[in-house]
């Protein structure tokens, strides 16, 4: 049985942890994975995260950004988070050497329905660093793979130089999980398929659509169509989850940055059930 | 005392009559047990919160003309010393202070060092809070301390503050507590809570901190008359309200109209200054920031009030969700009457006005959703 | 590239674009098809040229390009099973508008455009039923190039 994990709450949930940068490793031009220690034991032993939750990873006297962790979740001591450089806080560690002294405030929000996949066939459809939330899921989910029937992971990227984690997926496979992969634009080194993920899940064999879980995650418009596909191949919409994205700033729900209709994407997200979010979705500047 | 739970009615009961000429007692015994007291006084030609020590601080005799997008004081005929409605402060700022320190940093030979320390809270006694006001400090103690996460500036600020609320007499033409069930009547929620009647004030007690002050005050009994004197006054702001909102189908009507063209039509008029969201007192959105000093070996995490009024509030991958001013003023209204429902079970706004009164073009939430609920309706009966 | 008769009704059935036709319209499509195996690296057919058939993809991978002067062939969408490919045949004059090219071995059905078009004139129920599954397909492949087109991954979520 896949058992949930305990989320960890620090007492003061402002008090950030001290980390280091254990070690960096480049994914694709502006995208590297961070491993992070923990400076204090306990906290690197006690410290638990659910699939699909997020630390603010923090930079003194820069600021804080909601970063998703992907990592293993039955890894301790060490934390990956994949970060794309796009504000002042990400080119900031970019920039950083080895073993600087940074910190983080988490795990905050809600998870992949991780636990409810157990007899069931699972898709998960990922866009560009998209992927990185979901790779918790998926190690956990791999982890666990003869609780699963069918398990398929369906990738898209800009082009094949901008894929994530791609030498990872051999190993993947070898663990019984389908992965296809699709680019919206090849080169001549491509030798894979074309398109969007879309069309990719629009023609996957599926074994039995009502008991299909989809994760999706990636651009918002793509994640929609993504789900739409999923609906009209059979897939019920209550079992299709997306992970949204706004500006988080506190992490816990009293700031009101991240505010989608009720729901605070920090507490109450990112994670939802389609269903849930389904009707602000198509609302303009919401 | 606690007030993470509300002070049951059943707890309130009159201590007795205090008389006008004592009401520097009550002052000088919030002070002796060891609080700051707080209460109105005149800046700046309004009625605002701030420290006070004496009677003569508070603004006798005065009180406030309020219209959508106007305030003026005016002398009274009257010599009441809470003859007035409510000013552009709340509570809010005591207990969810505009800026704050949630955090510090300090750069060791071992790396950063964080702390959440913070100099303790301020044992402040709030003198003239009104029904709204309980019923907003209510609120955000829903927000702050009954969620998942509780916020530990709030929460040691709220655990140190006793409350002398005040029982409105009159009432402003921007009030609507009445619509809201949130006052004119203060039920619950305080320590301490007073009538002002001609000679004196009929005192309740609403908790232990309460009766122990009111235990040093020189009371005297309360008649049959006094009561109904107390009553009448009370009545009369109810009387005097003439602002209605209709709430009960609020949440499906905002909810179920955001693409609603009445949304534009607003926006014409509002200049997303921000001023309903400072003067509204459950309002919380607030922005953590960075503040290093020169050397950048000493940081402080820096809250501030902030508002979904502000561009770069939902500002995100380069860009702001919320771009014009017709999705800012539709993210207000829907969160402060509708999912506001959804987050806390209880509307976000007390009907005290304060939104009407301080919006520059007078901007009136309870015209807003007449006209939008209007509109929908017109729009539904229209047989083509 | 043509192979013996197999059970073509068969074949057919199993692919998704048979999902929802009736039985006895996929017999009518069936007239007059033909097998075709692609070894990978194969072109089925030419932006420019004119083909007769429409294709139905049972297993493989078939890759769409345009000829751009300066840049060459420009792959822009695969074809994966059940796929549609050649419909230009079937819609228009049969001029065909991108080059199919196996990138595996594939194997697909050919369908005559002529038999279909008569079929369709003659029964317009099927004619309906079957331009209704081509316009399916089709809205599908324009929303998934819209999707390309709004270069989505270009920003991309910072997750």
């Amino acid at each position: 049985m896949i058992t949930p994990f305990p989320s960890s709450h620090p007492h003061n949930p402002w008090l950030a942890h001290s980390v280091r940068i254990q070690r960096v490793t480049q994914e694709t031009p502006g995208v590297a994975t961070y491993d992070m220690a923990f400076d204090d034991a306990s906290v690197a032993e006690s410290f638990q995260f659910l699939p699909g939750q997020f630390n603010m990873i923090y930079l003194p006297g820069v600021g804080e950004v909601a970063i998703s962790i992907s990592g293993d979740p039955g890894q301790r001591g060490v934390v990956p988070h994949t970060i794309r450089e796009a504000g002042n806080v990400t080119k900031t560690l970019a920039r950083l050497p080895l073993n600087s002294s940074i910190a983080l405030r988490g795990p905050f929000g809600s998870s992949w329905p991780v636990e409810s996949c157990v007899g069931k066939d699972v898709v998960i459809v990922a866009g560009g660093i998209g992927l990185a939330p979901l790779r918790p899921a998926i190690l956990h989910l791999l982890k666990h793979r003869s609780e699963l029937d069918e398990l398929t992971l369906i990738v898209g990227a800009r082009d094949s130089s901008l894929l994530l984690y791609p030498e990872r997926y051999d190993d993947w496979r070898a663990k019984g999980m389908n992965v296809l992969v699709t680019v919206d634009r090849a080169d001549e080194s491509w030798h894979g398929c074309i398109g969007m993920v879309t069309a990719v899940l629009d023609r996957l064999w599926l074994r039995d659509a009502s008991k299909t879980v989809v994760m999706t995650c990636g651009p918002e418009v793509m994640m929609w169509y993504t789900v739409q596909t999923a609906i009209r191949r059979g897939i019920p919409s209550a079992q299709c989850f997306l992970s949204l994205e706004r500006n988080m700033n506190c992490a816990i729900g009293l700031c009101g940055h991240c505010q989608f209709g009720p729901e605070f994407l920090c507490k109450d997200g990112p994670v939802f059930c389609f269903d849930r979010v389904a009707s602000r979705m198509k609302v303009e500047d919401l | 005392m606690s007030h993470h739970t509300s002070i049951q009615p059943a707890d309130v009961s009159v201590a007795g009559l205090l008389r006008t000429d004592d009401l520097q007692q009550l002052i000088d015994a919030l002070i002796a047990a060891g609080y700051d007291v707080i209460g109105p006084k005149i800046d700046q030609c309004a009625i605002v919160y701030d420290q006070i020590t004496s009677v003569n601080q508070l603004p006798r005799g005065w009180t406030d003309l309020q219209e959508p997008g106007r305030y003026r004081l005016q002398q009274s005929d009257d010599s009441k010393y809470f003859g007035f409605a409510v000013g552009p402060h709340s509570w809010k700022k005591y207990l969810f202070p505009p800026q704050s320190i949630v955090s510090t940093a300090t750069r060791t030979e071992n790396g950063w060092q964080f702390s959440t320390d913070a100099p303790p809270a301020p044992r402040l006694a709030f003198l003239g809070v009104r029904a709204c006001e309980l019923a907003a400090i209510e609120i955000q103690d829903r927000v702050f301390l009954h969620g998942p996460w509780v916020d530990p500036i709030y929460k040691s600020r709220r655990d140190a503050v006793l409350i002398v609320a005040v029982n409105c007499t009159s009432a402003a033409s921007t009030c609507f507590c009445s619509s809201t069930n949130t006052g004119p009547r203060c039920r619950s929620g305080f320590d301490l809570a007073l009538t002002e009647i001609a000679g004196g004030f009929v005192i309740e007690t609403g908790s232990e901190s309460g009766r122990a002050i009111a235990a040093r005050l020189p009371l005297e009994s309360v008649t049959e008359h006094h009561h109904a004197e107390a009553s009448s006054a009370r009545a009369q702001a109810e009387a005097m309200m003439t602002r209605k909102l209709r709430t009960d189908d609020l949440h499906d009507l905002l909810l179920g109209n955001l693409k609603h063209p009445h949304w534009d039509d607003v926006a014409t008029r509002c200049l997303s200054c921000t001023n309903c969201t400072m003067v509204c007192p459950t309002c919380f959105c607030s922005t953590v920031t960075d503040v290093s000093d020169l050397t950048n070996d000493h940081v402080q995490r820096e809250r501030k009030w902030d508002s979904c009024f502000n561009i770069d509030f939902s500002y995100m991958n380069g860009s702001p969700v919320r771009n014009s001013i017709a999705s800012r003023y539709r993210q207000w209204l829907t969160h402060k009457l509708a999912s506001w429902q959804d987050q806390f079970g209880t509307l976000g706004c007390v009907g005290c006005g304060r939104c009407i009164t301080w919006c520059p073009p007078g901007i009136d939430l309870t015209e807003e959703v007449v006209k939008l609920r209007d509109a929908v309706h017109a729009n539904s009966e229209d047989p083509s | 590239m043509t192979l013996e008769q197999p059970n073509f009704l068969k074949l057919l059935c199993a692919t998704r674009f048979a999902e929802g036709l009736p039985n006895k319209h996929l017999q009518c499509l069936c007239r007059g098809a033909r097998l075709v195996r692609l070894s990978a690296g194969q072109t089925l057919f030419r932006e420019g040229e004119t083909e007769p058939d429409v294709f139905v993809l049972t297993s493989g991978h078939v890759r769409l390009s345009m000829n751009v002067p300066g840049r060459g062939a420009v792959d822009f969408l695969s074809a994966g099973p059940g796929d549609l490919v050649g419909w230009s045949g079937l819609i228009s004059d049969g001029r065909m508008t991108a080059t199919a090219t196996a990138r595996t071995d594939s194997v697909l059905i050919a369908l005559s455009g002529q038999c279909l078009k008569e079929a369709c004139e003659h029964d317009p129920q099927l004619g309906f039923v079957l331009m209704k599954r081509i316009a399916q397909v089709l809205s599908q492949r324009l929303l998934s190039t819209r999707l390309q087109l709004l270069d989505l991954f270009a920003e991309g979520t910072s997750a």
